[in-house]
């Protein structure tokens, strides 16, 4: 039998039904993808049109902002995406990094502003460190003595921190000083190290307590990280010392700008510092260098728009979304509405459940991945352990939000809507989450590095320690933040726990009674005026979908770059 | 890893080191034991007062009571049930075809180009936050949908179904491709050697052999869009109602209020009898029993179809 010639080809070949019926099929699936994306996206240009009303510009103000940022910026953006993509990513890490800064400045001026003074976080501090080191001298002092050392590790940090309630003990003791003839005045509670601190007639001013408890230890280790990566101990001290420096300049310029010295430390810390060691990074490499032109373009393009715009005498726009919203706290009426103390609730929420969460969700991806048996009963257990957090991860949040209900206000009692129980509550609910991404990131820990540790005589929570975790943190990283961008907008468990509709005041305790974005966000969409639904709504809803924004932006440059490494 | 530590005295401190090992150990254990905590709390705690509820009305009143009115304690399910029936039912026949289409996309058609911008892109539907949906229906689409000519109430089901249909969109479309993608690509080439076309493998090697994935999947999204509160809770009105059999194409038009916004709508009310506020635990718990049970069901399934092709 000869074969046939390829010209003849099969049956279908040139049966334009068939290709069509495919096109179509393929272009029917194409449309259903877009189909979504498409809307959302088209919903979303209206939500920022009636956030930002440009409209309301005169025509000579967008186009001069057309003119010196829109069009620069996009040249330059078609430029890195056909020709140079490695400045690409240095002009999007560049743009990125000092407005992820500015969100942690935020975070923590919230932190300072309204939660501790500086002088409490300075004392915090303190003691933690004095309990640390406490339980290491213990560990050097009496290194056998296991179980004194659990009671080191427990007590030290609670006498720092709390000091001991009144007790028994307390008596017992002070009766046993009275009879030597001593008097401690123990009698109610012991006192805490970080009490006794706060009581000092003389402290240091808020700046250098700053400088000493948030500058250098964060400048510290970025010290150490620019050490490690070029195996230069004097680059890492020059990171050190420069930011010093430049933090003490704050004393003179933070006044000066009209910004506060403590917001200046902040910002160096959280925005330039970060900023700093990239763009030197990327100097250095020499690679992607003509991206570090995006955000020069972008800043100079707004001076540039601005003076011009000033001496022609366009108005701009009058957006709903603007300093004062970001600013003051809700009103009966729309134009003095703002989003401010809903924003510290939402801080604070997420600070009780970065404490809460991500250990025992740490944890407990870490006995799944690296201790759990996969025989016996303890097995079994183990299997039901994980298909419970896999249908966790599909309970509605409206039970979670009922489940913080009954436990926390009914149960213990604690009070309805306070910022400790809507984190514990939206907390429960990311756990599955923050779980399985965990156990995700550290089963691609490869288990040569395992047994190369253990080969080394490492026990295994050394080698989950010093091998698995660090290997595994990006990805952890990336899991939990992206869980805290989920736990930031949701809006169900906050109704349940009775988060307050609107405060005024933002809360300074984490058993205040709060109010979180999205709970802000929902009051006002029962709003019936149309300024209300159309302006401070549409301005809230872009301000929460901005922060997720950066948040996931944030998980997916971290994501990258462990895949690129790892 | 199971790897078993080596012998204890090659190091200085065996005895400390070795009772400090046990202790990471259930330190970890209990974290882990944390997930059965919460479940079992959920549970009990939901359980505790929707028995309370259960004394004081008769079950079988409360599940096939055809009418809701917690001020004249009248308390029938089946009003909030043909709420949440709804949203599903319309949320399904927007999310389903589309989800499945966008899977066959992504898995079949698509360049990795496309892929690379397209997934990231339903990925961040997921992210939104359901209140922003909510908002989305309340404030544009319902508004849409009365100068489109539709007799669309402000609060109506319809909206809050679409938005809650193009929010489970994600789910449907990125389990499914996943079972896409899993299909051997033996298949794909024996169906190929046998003449068929790209999409007569698509459809007919493809999405079968994928079919119980993608019935997972299916399954998932409904226990979502039954859960789903926030978006119902702004968009779809606060009137328990029955479902009209007699006009059907009427109910898409008028506001329900499905479980989860009756839960919200009790537990914010200023003034609730105890037995009303107790009702909240009963829908709770309903809602929390069937949301489970498809979990496990798509767990299931999922669970089988994975031993097919590993």
């Amino acid at each position: 039998m000869a074969t046939r010639e390829p010209e003849t080809g099969w049956h279908g070949e040139n049966s334009d039904v068939n290709h069509l019926r495919g096109r179509a099929f393929e272009a029917t699936c194409l449309a259903a993808t877009a189909f979504g994306l498409v809307s959302v996206l088209l919903l979303l240009l209206f939500v920022a049109n009636d956030a930002f009303r440009p409209f309301s510009a005169d025509a000579g103000w967008l186009a001069t902002y057309a003119a010196t940022v829109l069009v620069p910026l996009a040249a330059l953006a078609v430029y890195y995406y056909r020709l140079d993509e490695p400045a690409g990513e240095v002009a999007y890490v560049t743009s990125g990094l000092p407005v992820v800064g500015l969100l942690l400045t935020g975070g923590f001026a919230v932190l300072f502003i309204e939660l501790l003074s500086v002088l409490e976080w300075f004392a915090l501090l303190i003691s933690l460190v004095v309990a640390g080191g406490l339980i290491v001298a213990h560990g050097r002092l009496r290194p056998k003595a296991a179980l004194e050392r659990l009671a080191v590790v427990l007590l030290a940090p609670i006498i720092t921190v709390f000091g001991l309630p009144p007790t028994r003990f307390n008596w017992f003791v002070t009766d046993a000083a009275a009879a030597l003839g001593l008097d401690f005045g123990l009698y109610y509670r012991v006192i805490s190290l970080r009490e006794a601190i706060m009581m000092l007639p003389f402290v240091p001013t808020d700046w250098v307590m700053l400088l000493l408890t948030l500058v250098l230890p964060v400048a510290g280790a970025a010290g150490w990280f620019v050490e490690q990566r070029r195996e230069s101990r004097r680059d890492g001290l020059a990171v050190v010392g420069l930011t010093a420096a430049v933090a003490v300049l704050g004393v003179v310029a933070g006044p000066l700008l009209g910004i506060g010295t403590d917001v200046w430390l902040l910002i160096v810390t959280f925005a330039v510092l970060p900023l700093g060691v990239y763009v030197e990074g990327v100097l250095r490499r020499g690679e992607g260098v003509r991206g570090l032109a995006f955000p020069v373009a972008a800043v100079l393009g707004v001076v540039v728009g601005s003076v011009v715009t000033g001496a022609l005498g366009f108005a701009g726009p009058d957006p709903w979304l603007d300093w004062g919203f970001l600013t003051s706290a809700t009103s009966r009426t729309a134009a003095d509405a703002g989003i401010y103390p809903s924003m510290v609730g939402s801080v604070m929420m997420i600070i009780v459940i970065v404490l809460t969460t991500f250990p025992v969700g740490v944890g407990a991806a870490i006995y799944l991945e690296e201790y759990a048996p996969s025989q016996g009963l303890m097995g079994k257990f183990v299997t039901l352990i994980e298909i419970n957090i896999g249908n966790l991860a599909g309970v509605p949040s409206v039970v979670y939000g009922l489940l913080g209900l009954a436990l926390f206000i009914r149960v213990l009692q604690w009070p309805q809507g306070s910022v400790i129980v809507a984190g514990l509550a939206v907390g429960l609910l990311i756990l599955p989450i923050v779980i399985i991404s965990a156990q995700e990131a550290i089963r691609s820990v490869p288990d040569s590095f395992r047994q190369a540790s253990y080969g080394m005589g490492a026990t295994r929570w050394q080698t989950i320690r010093q091998v698995v975790l660090p290997e595994a943190l990006p990805g952890i990283l990336t899991g939990t933040i992206l869980a805290l961008g989920r736990a930031i907008g949701e809006t169900a468990p906050l109704l349940m726990i009775g988060a307050a509709a609107s405060v005024r005041l933002a809360p300074n305790s984490f058993f205040d009674v709060a109010s979180m974005m999205p709970r802000q966000i929902f009051s006002w969409s029962s709003e019936l005026d149309p300024s209300f639904r159309h302006g401070v709504l549409a301005a809230g809803v872009i301000t929460l979908l901005a922060v997720l924004l950066v948040m996931n932006a944030t998980a997916i440059v971290i994501r990258n770059r462990y895949q690129r490494t790892g | 890893m199971s790897t078993e530590t080596p012998g204890p005295n090659i190091t200085s401190r065996p005895s400390g080191r070795a009772a400090r090992e046990r202790m990471y150990r259930y330190v970890l254990l209990l974290c882990a034991a944390a997930s059965i905590l919460v479940t079992v709390s959920i549970v009990v705690l939901l359980a505790r007062d929707a028995i309370t509820f259960f004394t004081l009305v008769n079950p079988v009143d409360f599940f096939t009571g055809t009418e809701f009115l917690i001020s004249r304690n009248v308390y029938g399910l089946l009003p909030l049930l043909s709420g949440t029936l709804l949203v599903t039912v319309i949320s399904a026949v927007i999310a389903l075809p589309t989800g499945v289409a966008a899977a066959v996309y992504l898995s079949e058609y698509a360049s990795d180009q496309m892929r690379s911008v397209l997934k990231p892109g339903l990925e961040i539907l997921a992210g939104i936050p359901t209140v922003v949906y909510g908002i989305f229906a309340l404030v544009y689409v319902t508004p849409f949908l009365q100068t489109i000519g539709l007799p669309v109430n402000t609060f109506n089901i319809l909206s809050a179904s679409i938005m809650v249909g193009i929010m489970i969109i994600p789910m449907v479309s990125s389990l499914s491709e996943d079972a896409m993608s899993s299909v051997p690509d033996s298949l794909r080439q024996a169906g190929y050697g046998m003449g068929a076309t790209k999409f007569e493998v698509t459809t007919g090697v493809v999405v079968p052999a994928a079919a119980s994935g993608i019935f997972s999947s299916f399954i998932l999204a409904l226990s979502r869009a039954i859960g789903e509160t926030m978006i119902v809770v702004v968009a779809a009105g606060s009137r328990p109602r029955m479902l009209n059999l007699s006009d059907p194409l009427a109910n898409l038009f008028q506001g329900y209020q499905p479980m989860t916004a009756a839960m919200v709508q009790i537990n914010s009310a200023d003034s609730v009898s105890q037995l009303g506020f107790t009702s909240l635990f009963a829908i709770g718990l309903t809602l929390f029993v069937i949301t489970f049970l498809l979990n496990l069901l798509s767990n299931r399934i999922a669970a089988r179809y994975r031993e097919e092709y590993e």
